[in-house]
């Protein structure tokens, strides 16, 4: 028996997109596969958002093509099967969250088939259902988006900072939301968050982008399997440094040697002998962060010290 | 799609009460009550100078005839009241979503040109709306008279008279529809409300103030160029030729010049905002 191949839900093919000058993707290629929680990273200006709005059809790509769901962007049968909500919602002030799911569900052709009161209370807002939206706060509009975003039963959802805006409980109930998308009702989610480690706890795969391009792909347990390292946190870290040479780096105060695990206790043992304070030493391996900087190029603040 | 679109632009419109009566219900409203009103201190007026003559002017008896509400309706729901009102109502809806930034909610699951027809839907049926009401107004008008007057109720329309209401009714339809698609071309091209009420209201003016200065200009209406630079004229020439209201008789020309120019300001502003739209980056709002 032959096994069926799932096409991806996203191809990006040579993906460019120029404002004057500026390069905001500069010939993107990339796949996502169908399934999962697929996360898309990379400081500002790495052209997330940009692919974001050219997979939505909101603008044209000045070289390259990308498909949604195997049909050219801007295909209406294609695009129907997907679901978006990029950067925070704005609904015309004058409706109500339930009046607002009522137009989008009549605009994208669902409009007898939604469940408006379910989506309402999946998304905490049963209680404000008829309250005019001029009046929510930035966390309640990004639950409105997302209920608009997911009503239609989409197969493919993309999220902007779905958890922008959000208190610690609404953070939480969201990224539940979005893992229970993927594992029970089987919708592909593609998300872009500045948060490293809530895109490391629910995502399955990331593409780190940089300047335009594609860095780093991959699954998150294999980006994060590799690069172990001896964590050290001592009393005079240039001087530590000074003796790892090119095996060490800074990561924030503390220093990361890079040794592999049999040469850790020669390593500490030298730093003693040499009069060095060690208050912490612990194998590290890489996480989604470390990767993300490495592969960026980006430094990680120092962490602030304790007060007092 | 396009019906999804219709449907869903008709709901979002009808929760918008005060554009709803702004547009559509404010001047039949205002003409019905003025109207009841002008009856009312018109016979008030006429019993006190009569009084104040010590003449018995003996009042008409004869029924008032609704049917002339509905030539009245035909040839004034397209009246410059009227078109400002509409203005609004169209301008909030062809300007809505880049004021709300919401045409990235909807973009993505409908093609362009469904979603611009569909606010063009929208107008359309808000334009007939606004047409039936001044006839109910109309109505109203003619039914105070014959309370206040004390006449009876009559109604009489010949075939003739039924063809020619129908039509001038048709002609101040496309007027309003073809006025309010300014509001399109500048709403598509600037992405705001102000520039959507305010080019065709002084694009309008512009037009009035041209339309007065004919005779300085040396343009005679039966010309090519004003009835290409003047829908107003145009549409005014139009009606005067259903009614037979001119006096010298309208030749042929005349009227294929008119029908040219109130087509073109129908359809150019239509076509270039669809051109328009469906390159449009719809990220920026």
């Amino acid at each position: 028996m032959n096994a069926v191949i799932e096409p991806p839900v996203i191809e990006a093919l040579g993906l460019t997109k120029t404002y004057g000058t500026v390069r905001a993707l500069d010939g993107l290629d990339l796949s996502i596969p169908r399934g999962g929680v697929y996360g898309v990273l990379g400081p500002n200006g790495a052209g997330k958002s940009t692919l974001f709005r050219i997979l939505l059809g909101l603008i044209r790509p000045t070289e390259g093509s990308a498909a949604v769901m195997g049909g050219p962007v801007g295909q209406v049968a294609s695009m129907r099967r997907m679901g978006s909500m990029i950067e925070t919602p704005r609904f015309p002030p004058y409706m109500t969250a339930r009046q607002v799911l009522r137009w989008l569900a009549l605009e994208h052709g669902v409009g007898a088939e939604v469940d408006i009161p379910a989506w309402l209370e999946r998304v905490g807002l049963t209680e404000a259902a008829d309250r005019k939206v001029k009046g929510f706060s930035v966390g309640m509009l990004q639950r409105l988006g997302v209920a608009a975003a997911l009503m239609s039963k989409p197969e493919l959802v993309i999220l902007d900072e779905p958890t922008s805006g959000m208190d610690p409980p609404g953070i939480q109930e969201m990224r539940a939301l979005i893992r229970s998308l993927a594992d029970q009702d089987g919708v592909t989610v593609i998300l872009a968050s500045h948060q490293l480690q809530e895109v490391q706890r629910i995502c399955d795969r990331v593409a780190i982008l940089h300047k335009g391009r594609l860095v780093r792909e991959g699954a998150v347990s294999e980006l994060t399997a590799t690069g172990e390292r001896l964590r050290l946190s001592v009393t005079s870290p240039d001087q530590v440094l000074a003796i790892l040479g090119a095996r060490g780096a800074r990561d924030g105060a503390a220093i990361l040697a890079d040794v592999p695990r049999a040469e850790g206790p020669a390593l500490i043992r030298a730093l003693v002998e040499a009069g060095i304070g060690i208050d912490e030493a612990r194998w590290v391996g890489d996480d989604l962060e470390s990767v993300f900087f490495t592969e960026t190029g980006s430094t990680r603040a120092p962490e602030t010290p304790h007060a007092g | 799609m396009l019906a999804d679109a219709i449907r869903a632009e008709a709901y979002r419109f009808s929760l918008n009460r005060l554009q709803v009566f702004v547009s559509v219900v404010l001047t039949p409203l205002l003409f019905a009550v003025g109207g009841v009103f002008f009856h009312i201190i018109s016979k008030s007026r006429g019993d006190e100078a009569a009084d104040e003559a010590g003449l018995a002017i003996p009042a008409s008896t004869d029924p008032v005839n609704l049917a002339e509400a509905i030539s009245f309706a035909a040839a004034g729901s397209a009246n410059g009241v009227i078109l400002i009102c509409m203005l609004i109502g169209a301008a909030t809806l062809y300007a809505g979503d880049y004021r709300w930034e919401s045409w990235r909610l909807i973009s993505a699951r409908n093609d362009r040109v469904s979603l611009i027809l569909a606010k063009l839907g929208v107008v359309k049926l808000l334009a007939i709306a606004v047409s039936l009401l001044f006839l109910v107004a109309s109505f109203i008008f003619g039914i105070a008279q014959s309370v206040i007057y004390e006449r009876g109720l009559g109604f009489s329309m010949d075939g003739a008279e039924a063809g020619q209401a129908a039509l001038t009714w048709l002609l101040s339809y496309v007027r309003i529809v073809q006025f309010t698609m300014i509001a399109l071309l500048a709403a598509v091209m600037t992405r705001s409300l102000l520039a959507a009420l305010f080019v065709p209201w002084a694009l309008g003016f512009v037009q009035g103030i041209l339309g007065t200065a004919m005779p300085l200009l040396g343009w005679e209406p039966q010309m090519w160029l004003p009835q290409l630079l003047l829908p107003g004229l145009a549409y005014d020439t139009l009606k005067a030729a259903v009614t037979g209201a001119l006096e010298a008789p309208l030749t042929d020309a005349t009227v294929w010049r008119s029908l040219t120019g109130l087509a073109l300001w129908t359809v150019l502003p239509l076509v270039a905002a669809l051109a328009w739209f469906r390159r449009q980056d719809l990220s920026k709002e």
